[in-house]
């Protein structure tokens, strides 16, 4: 069945072009009936009588702030809980002990980059707390990033479907950590107390969030352009402290960065910077062709 | 190929989760109530179970119950598949022997999501 859209091709190719420019993110060229329903949702919010007059009004009268609701509204991804099993038996196994003998000052500091609507941070507090159960004394913080989006605000509400808690989330931590909120769940102030969210254009320069011990990107980098790579890990190795982690997807390639960081041989989807004392300067080398951006999808 | 065997007095949920099941490769079973499923269990047990709350004759959380008292019973792994939402009914399976719990309405995206958990797919 052919569906009929309202969308010029000339509009669509200004979207892209200008999701690549906001964001270095190349949208499928396929997609245009997802672009166009998500798109349609906005129009309604932001008033419009119609799709077509918000993007006229966006490419006519160039309003950068809805510029960036559009683009924003067009890369929120679909997450699940425990997103990546293999990294999150990593990061229970060997991440948090190894933090825990290494850490100083008694905190760990994990920053999880593009967290869209929560459900990584969220499922990292839960490891914090049960870790914290077994070795009581240290203050582990967790910082979420996306862009401006209504699935960031979902995030810092914490309320979810009866679909959404479904996926990824063991029943068991679901009667522990979350409440029953209608036909919803919100999670309990216990992993909120881990928990902060911050909205972020993720290719600014991080150095204002502080260093981390261990910085999640995982299953995001393939959408971003070649340059956009670039500027990504460079930005992230940036607030990774000296011997800590920085982590991609468990089935994801990664440009070969030798932004002060060792490989891991036994995590190959993880990267650890060097001790501060030892930092090369930075090379840098993009592989793999770029993968196509499909709203909604999870990589 | 693995087992699942589907209670439910349902038949439509019989129906719609034996599909799921079937394309995430699973033999599938059928049985619309308790006691049909345990007198199934004691003639050939299989590697997992689907089980509804409130049915006639012999309700899930009694099946369980029977079945983790039968000789082989504590093998299968138990999923409820209930409309029941309660976190004191979710305790209540779980104490009985539940491994897991499906909230109905249910999906396909779910169920994976599930059988991930308790080890019966891998990805």
């Amino acid at each position: 069945m052919s569906v009929v859209l309202s969308l010029k091709p000339s509009y669509y190719e200004a979207l892209k072009r200008l999701t690549l420019e906001l964001a270095g993110i190349h949208l499928g060229d396929d997609h245009a009936f997802l672009v166009e329903t998500r798109l349609s949702v906005l129009a309604r919010q932001e008033g419009y009588q119609s799709l077509t007059q918000m993007i006229d009004d966006l490419f006519g009268q160039g309003q950068t702030r809805l510029a960036v609701k559009v683009v924003s509204s067009l890369l929120e991804r679909d997450t699940h809980f425990n997103p990546d099993p293999n990294g999150m038996e990593t990061i229970e196994h060997f991440l948090l002990p190894t933090l825990r003998n290494a850490a100083q000052s008694h905190e760990i500091r994990i920053l999880s980059f593009a967290c869209s609507s929560g459900q990584e941070p969220y499922s990292l507090a839960i490891q914090a707390d049960k870790f914290l159960i077994e070795y009581p004394g240290m203050d582990i913080t967790i910082l979420g990033v996306d862009y401006p989006s209504p699935a960031l605000k979902r995030a810092e509400e914490g309320k979810y479907t009866h679909f959404e808690v479904q996926r990824g989330l063991p029943i068991r931590d679901l009667i522990t950590y979350f409440d029953r909120a209608g036909e919803d769940w919100i999670v309990k102030p216990v992993l909120k107390d881990f928990v902060r969210f911050k909205e972020f254009h993720l290719l600014s320069k991080l150095d204002s969030l502080g260093q981390f011990d261990l910085v999640l990107f995982r299953n995001s980098l393939p959408y971003y352009s070649s340059p956009a790579q670039i500027r990504v890990i460079r930005s992230l190795a940036s607030v990774v402290r000296p011997e800590g982690f920085l982590m991609f997807g468990s089935k994801e390639d990664f440009p070969q960065v030798s932004y002060g960081f060792d490989v891991m041989e036994d995590y190959p989807h993880m990267l650890q910077k060097k001790p501060a004392e030892i930092i090369e300067p930075v090379e840098v080398t993009i592989p793999a062709p770029l993968v196509e951006y499909i709203p909604g999808q999870s990589a | 190929m693995r087992t699942c065997l589907v209670v439910d007095n349902s038949k439509m949920i019989r129906r719609v989760a034996g599909r799921i099941l079937s394309e995430l490769k699973f033999s599938t079973e059928e049985a619309e109530n308790g006691q049909v499923a345990l007198n199934h269990c004691r003639s050939k047990m299989p590697d997992a179970i689907l089980v509804d709350w409130n049915m006639p004759v012999m309700d899930g959380l009694s099946f369980v119950k029977a079945l983790r008292l039968e000789t082989g019973g504590k093998k299968p792994i138990v999923l409820f598949c209930t409309a029941e939402r309660d976190v004191i009914k979710i305790a209540e399976a779980l104490d009985a022997g539940a491994d897991e719990y499906i909230m109905k309405p249910f999906d396909s995206d779910i169920i994976a999501s599930k059988l991930h958990q308790v080890g019966l797919l891998v990805s």
